[in-house]
């Protein structure tokens, strides 16, 4: 153990720098010099163009006033879920905490079919609305569809951070402002909201980058009408207008970025407020015949059948479609036809059973990778030297960089090649995906243990080191296993952006043998050997759901043992 | 013991991370583990796979020659190797196949040297002379599609004209797709340009617009959007009623409706790489695919119509697709230095409108 001796954590720095410069900061720098450099002459045409131009400034305020839109969408959607989840106790509790990152790994297109079959004009929501008498609500290619798809997305990230939050509330001082002649509005204005608002600040700050970079969704659900930078990114970037798109990029993860250094500053402020807690009991949901007529419980019911609807609704839909036949008749056609790419030798089959191990297993690769990560990225965050929220702030960017950018970059840069010394150096498969993965996965990870680190009471750390344990002892004896229930939260994040993730993984992929669940979901909708319908996607689609929902409880299950 | 796992995970997956990238010599020209009989073709997604176009010919190719047929489905298709050229990386496949007229347009204005070479491809003067689209003969077509609207004869009429869809009875009526990222939705739009002429197909869309036209992404989303009941017409091909006839199909759902008697052609053509390693197999293989038997197979299982003349695939495809009485097209001149202009004058129109 010769790295015990206070060495690891400039390591961990170190290695974690050295692995983004690979596979970020220089893929997405060699994008984004490319605004600004002309062959090998620096112009600032393509930047001038951009932002002399009326058309942007409509295109940034309208993505800006839909990405705020959404994240009022997803706060109003998602707020009410963290208060039961934190506070009520009912059957499933658990289960349904851990489902909620499953939004996270579902395919965009998946999701648009969900909610067209959803809230389309002959979905299921207008049928239960004609049934009583009201008449049809046309969603389906507007702004509203949109906003509900990102709160479809975003709603449980904001459940997820809150609730963690508010289980750490503590009880005595909640108790303490009641006894003190606290009205509850009054204890929890003074005492529980303050604490909360640090995670729904975070979730916000998130949703509203995500929302604001959002480009699938739009285009599956909104149409060019409703087009946001990120598409028009896109569509430059299909047409080789490069400097233009690299243009786009830059200004938008500028704004990104800025936005988050913003938050992290104000999350710097809020870090100490935090104490230690053991949490307080939950009150049953239900209990007697009371609680059934009690107002508070009624609202929530309400709320419980309305997140049914959004959440459920699509899942089912999709599961739905996949045995049922255009002309609505059942068939397991669909998933006959899995089993007969898994049994088909022909080139270029992705078979269904290797897609799912590949899925597992980058997953898994992502997790080793994006934990220590996002760890160091904390334990940097969670210093108080200066220049430490511009470090944060740099080291959390991958969260402000488009998907197309880094796509794009990665491709240009690590699976064309460099040459260096008179060799072509390419970094190829899975081993590209697997740190494309672990990029775009541990931000998530560092956002939900810096909190968590930075609430650890610094006596203990203290002690320990007056007792003669070094800095990274401490951090590893002492501080980790404090934050082990927020690192368990950060690993499920990781395994689900691995799962998810398309946009790379399918420039990465090289032939079929590295398909993921999703790139093989994507050519099951292309491939049209039953016909134009979606039928194949959807059976590819149900099983990804079902491998990742019982992963997600075994990972949450397994991690909360491990913690007690 | 949690902290040796977690610094034996990081030893560990940095020795995978040494394991998966590799370094040749910049001047060394042939990979080694290319063996000379592997022909390397960059295609679509769609094309390979069980039962495709692709897997047929394969399998076929390979019995009667003693060589090995390799597809590279690249998500970006053509871009991939536009790109791969400019960076001087190697372009790794002897051919690519799916590319059309645009395509060809945007290789040639994006790149100074030469992407594809000028093949003499045996059985390739045997193609439709109406459906060869490069002046330089490098893209040798091997089959076409023709873009038309299916509509749902139980809720509208045939429009018949590209006039009657502004026409109220249209309101809200139509689903096309977005020409900078679909065929189809390309191919709609050059017609209707090729129709209203470059200085009006932007009022022309203007009124669609105003009459509720919606943009999708591309044909599944939009296919599945008119299939779910959200609009009663799509931009579709004309081969529609291929996949959907028989005895338990409502047909009048499918209906194939050509504006002013026409429809657009949008032909697919093939062309061999001027780096590719093994170019003797690559111009075997096309000429393969111009073969009487290839092209029937490819009409059928890509559902799309033979590039060679004569050739009438029988079966479903014959008595189901349909062809326009009047097929239309821009030519490579007429896209040339024009087509990227007109998308992006559409796509602002669309988006701000």
């Amino acid at each position: 153990m010769a790295l015990r001796d206070g060495r690891l954590l400039p390591v961990g720095v170190a290695a974690t720098l050295a692995a983004l410069v690979a596979v970020f900061y220089y893929p997405v720098g060699s994008v984004l010099l490319s605004a600004v450099y002309d062959g090998a002459q620096f112009t600032l045409s393509p930047v001038r163009s951009v932002v002399g131009d009326p058309f942007y400034h409509e295109l940034f305020a309208f993505t800006a006033y839909q990405a705020l839109l959404s994240t009022v969408a997803s706060v109003v959607v998602g707020l009410p879920g963290a208060y039961l989840l934190a506070r009520f106790e009912f059957p499933g509790r658990r289960f349904v905490r851990s489902v909620t990152i499953l939004p996270f790994v579902l395919p965009s297109i998946m999701v648009a079919v969900g909610f067209l079959a959803m809230f389309g004009r002959t979905g299921l929501v207008n049928d239960v609305l004609g049934a009583a008498g009201l008449g049809p609500v046309e969603l389906t290619f507007t702004l509203e569809i949109i906003v509900l798809a990102h709160a479809f997305y975003n709603a449980p990230l904001v459940t997820r951070l809150v609730t963690a939050a508010w289980e750490s509330v503590d009880p005595a001082r909640v108790e303490t402002a009641r006894t003190l002649g606290a009205s509850p509005f009054r204890a929890f204005y003074d005492v529980i909201l303050p604490q909360l608002l640090p995670a729904l600040l975070t979730a916000s700050v998130l949703t509203f980058v995500f929302t604001f970079m959002s480009f699938p969704i739009v285009l599956a659900l909104g149409g060019l009408e409703l087009a946001t930078v990120e598409v028009w990114l896109f569509a430059r970037v299909q047409s080789l207008a490069l400097a233009e798109a690299a243009t786009l990029g830059a200004i938008e993860t500028a704004l990104s970025l800025g936005l988050i250094y913003v938050y992290l500053r104000f999350e710097a402020t809020q870090l100490n407020a935090r104490g230690e807690s053991r949490g307080r009991a939950r009150i049953p949901l239900v209990a007697g015949p009371r609680s059934l007529v009690d107002p508070k419980r009624l609202a929530l019911f309400a709320y419980a059948g309305a997140a049914l609807v959004l959440f459920v609704g699509p899942l089912v839909s999709l599961v739905v479609e996949s045995v049922t036949t255009p002309g609505g008749q059942f068939t397991l056609g669909y998933y006959e036809f899995l089993l007969a790419q898994q049994a088909s030798t022909a080139a270029g089959t992705v078979r269904p059973l290797p897609a799912i191990t590949n899925s597992l297993l980058f997953g898994a690769g992502a997790l080793v990778l994006a934990l220590p990560m996002g760890v160091v990225v904390s334990v940097v965050a969670t210093r108080d030297s200066r220049g430490s929220r511009l470090s944060e702030a740099l080291l959390t960017a991958p969260l402000a960089v488009s998907g197309i950018v880094l796509g794009l970059g990665m491709l240009r840069t690590l699976v064309f090649g460099t040459t260096l010394f008179g060799y072509r150096l390419t970094v190829t498969g899975p081993v590209a995906i697997v740190a494309a993965h672990a990029v775009a996965a541990y931000p998530f990870v560092s956002r939900n243990v810096t909190p968590a680190l930075g609430s650890i009471d610094d006596r203990l750390v203290d002690a320990a080191r007056a007792l003669g344990a070094d800095r990274t002892t401490a951090l590893l004896d002492i501080e980790l296993p404090l934050v082990v229930p927020a690192l368990i939260a950060g690993a499920a994040f990781a395994f689900a952006i691995s799962v998810g993730e398309f946009d790379s993984t399918v420039l990465l992929a090289e032939g079929v043998d590295s398909a993921t669940m999703p790139v093989a979901l994507e050519r099951y909708t292309g491939n049209r050997s039953l016909g134009p319908n979606l039928g194949p996607a959807t059976a590819m689609g149900t099983v990804l759901l079902a491998v990742t929902t019982v992963s997600f409880v075994l990972i949450d299950r397994v991690g909360r043992g491990w913690a007690q | 013991m949690k902290r040796r796992t977690f610094l034996s995970g990081v030893g560990a997956t940095g020795a995978i991370a040494l394991a998966g990238c590799s370094a040749e010599p910049v001047n060394q020209t042939n990979t080694p583990n290319q063996s000379d009989n592997t022909l390397t073709v960059a295609t679509y997604s769609s094309f390979t796979g069980d039962g495709s176009a692709g897997s047929w010919l394969k399998s076929n190719f390979e019995s009667e020659h003693d060589a090995t047929v390799e597809f590279r489905t690249p998500e970006n298709g053509l871009n991939q190797f536009i790109q791969r050229k400019s960076e001087s990386a190697p372009i790794e496949a002897d051919m690519f196949l799916g590319l059309n007229t645009g395509e060809l347009v945007r290789a040639d204005e994006q790149l100074d040297g030469q992407l594809f070479a000028t093949a003499d491809v045996e059985g390739a003067d045997s193609v439709k002379s109406e459906l060869n689209f490069d002046p330089d003969g490098r893209v040798i077509p091997y089959d076409t599609g023709y873009i038309s609207l299916v509509y749902d004869e139980g809720e509208v009429e045939n429009p018949g004209t590209f006039d009657a869809l502004l026409e109220p009875d249209y309101e809200d009526a139509l689903i096309a797709q977005n020409a900078q990222q679909s065929d189809p939705g390309r191919a709609f739009l050059l017609w209707t340009i090729h129709e209203k002429g470059p200085d009006s197909y932007l009022d022309y869309w203007r009124g669609l617009s105003d009459n509720g036209v919606q943009i999708l992404s591309d044909w599944e989303p939009a296919y599945n959007a008119y299939t779910n009941e959200e609009a009663p017409m799509v931009v579709s091909y004309s081969t529609d009623q291929v996949y959907y006839h028989g005895e338990d199909v409502d047909v009048s759902r499918h209906q194939v409706g050509f504006l002013n008697d026409q429809g657009y052609a949008n032909p697919e053509g093939m062309a061999q790489f001027a780096d590719a390693d093994n170019a003797e197999l690559a111009r075997e293989f096309m000429s393969f695919v111009l073969t009487e038997e290839a092209q029937s197979e490819i009409a059928v299982r890509n559902v799309q119509f033979p590039a060679v003349e004569g050739v009438e695939p029988g079966g479903d495809f014959g008595k189901y697709a349909l062809e326009p009485p009047e097929p239309v097209t821009f030519g490579y001149d007429e896209l040339a230095g024009n087509v990227d202009g007109w998308i992006e004058d559409w796509a602002r129109e669309i988006a701000s409108s």
